[in-house]
């Protein structure tokens, strides 16, 4: 399921998606190869040690190579260059009273650029978590004839119950 | 209201004994009538609004319907608005849940196999014949004389919302406009005052309301929608025979 961040931050609880939005919106000091981005938070308040750097411009941020393939645990290797290094980051499991959420986070040009959760689908949480799949499917609109007992329509007038398929029941049933 | 209530009994009961709880239904019915349509001048609901009466004078029933028109506003973004039209009208609940607990009365007075259907809300109890769950069909949104679904039924409800018979008639609170996008809406639930509700929020929504009806599906609520332009969707629980 895809979301923007700011509207991530209202669904997911723990402090993980708080802290990339913050990250987001300063870029952060250069840093010597820094931490991996703890996306579940341990803990959560504690686990952001740059997320409260002040919004200045990192000129090298526009020079950052294209990161190595995405798709690990936790950040790349060590950053050359300030801010996030482009990728895809993963956090470890979140847990949440709904069941177990594990976030990513796409990381381009400094920013993050998408943010997504995975939700369990068994159990309990599947109740909690409506699975995506329990969406309305496409179907073929047909017109039939059929023996039925009662037909369900939108409200009728007085006048077109007459002339409705229910009024020939009401009549048949006698 | 002007809605037309068909009832039929499956009961092996004397004629008398239903004759008598058909009689109670009507009763009910009309008793709702007189507290909650907007129509009748000295309503409990119109001297509510006029302020004639206070919260605390309100009846037992007047309090509930306020209550559960409040939580539907809530549950469905607005989309379910008492206020909708301007004055309060809580209709659009009163249908559905007048019909619930005039089920529940038949049961209570020993009905055990019957369905009633006010305007196209329908709630069904039991079985139509030992063995045969009760068959209702979902008016076809163009042809007034076909189906689109049929679906099965014991213990259930049905509510379909549509703007094919009485115009438009449900609002959109967000564009402030007759709702667009979906022609009808049909719920399938426990209970037929939330099913009734959810069907004209749906339709309200337009097709957005497609996705917000897929998620009342892990509340128990499936359903059956068509959109202005022919499409149908349905959800995987929907019970339908076709």
């Amino acid at each position: 399921m895809r979301r923007s961040t700011a509207a991530a931050v209202g669904t997911l609880t723990g402090a993980a998606l708080i802290i990339g939005v913050r990250l987001s919106v300063s870029a952060p000091e250069p840093v010597a190869a820094p931490p991996p981005v703890d996306l579940a938070g341990s803990g959560g308040a504690d686990a952001s040690a740059p997320a409260k750097k002040p919004a200045a411009k990192t000129p090298d941020a526009e020079k950052t190579e294209e990161a190595p393939p995405p798709d690990d645990e936790g950040g790349e290797a060590a950053a050359d260059e300030s801010g996030l290094k482009d990728g895809t980051y993963r956090g470890s499991e979140a847990k949440n009273p709904y069941g177990t959420i594990r976030v990513s986070i796409k990381v381009t040009g400094g920013k993050i650029v998408a943010a997504d959760a995975t939700y369990p689908i068994t159990n309990d949480s599947a109740i909690i978590n409506p699975p995506a799949i329990a969406q309305l499917k496409q179907a073929t609109l047909t017109a039939q004839s059929a023996d039925v007992d009662a037909v369900s329509g939108a409200t009728f007038t007085s006048a077109s119950y007459v002339k409705s398929l229910q009024a020939a029941l009401d009549q048949a049933g006698g | 209201m002007g809605t037309v209530v068909s009832i039929e009994l499956a009961d092996d009961r004397p004629d008398t004994v239903l004759a008598g709880m058909v009689a109670d239904v009507c009763a009910w019915l009309h008793e709702v009538d007189e507290r909650f349509s907007t129509y009748k001048e000295t309503s409990e609901v119109n001297r509510f609004q006029r302020r004639e009466l206070t919260v605390d004078e309100l009846s037992a029933d007047m309090r509930h319907v306020l209550d559960a028109c409040a939580d539907l506003w809530r549950a469905t973004g607005g989309y379910f608005d008492a206020y909708a039209s301007g004055p309060l009208d809580p209709s659009g609940y009163v249908k559905g849940w007048s019909v619930e607990v005039a089920s529940a009365r038949l049961a209570a007075a020993g009905s055990t196999r019957h369905y009633i259907n006010a305007g196209g809300d329908i709630r069904t109890r039991g079985v139509s014949a030992p063995g045969e769950p009760w068959r209702v069909g979902i008016r076809h949104p163009w042809e007034a004389d076909k189906l689109s679904w049929v679906l099965t039924l014991t213990d259930g409800a049905v509510a379909t919302s549509g703007c094919y018979e009485r115009g438009d008639h449900v609002w959109n609170p967000r564009t402030g406009k007759p709702a667009t996008g979906l022609r009808s809406v049909t719920v399938v639930g426990p209970d037929l005052a939330l099913a009734d509700a959810y069907a004209t929020a749906g339709l309200a929504m337009g097709e957005a309301g497609i996705a917000w009806l897929g998620q009342r599906v892990s509340e128990g609520y499936q359903s059956a929608v068509v959109t202005d332009d022919g499409r149908a969707f349905s959800s995987a629980g929907l019970p339908a025979t076709v």
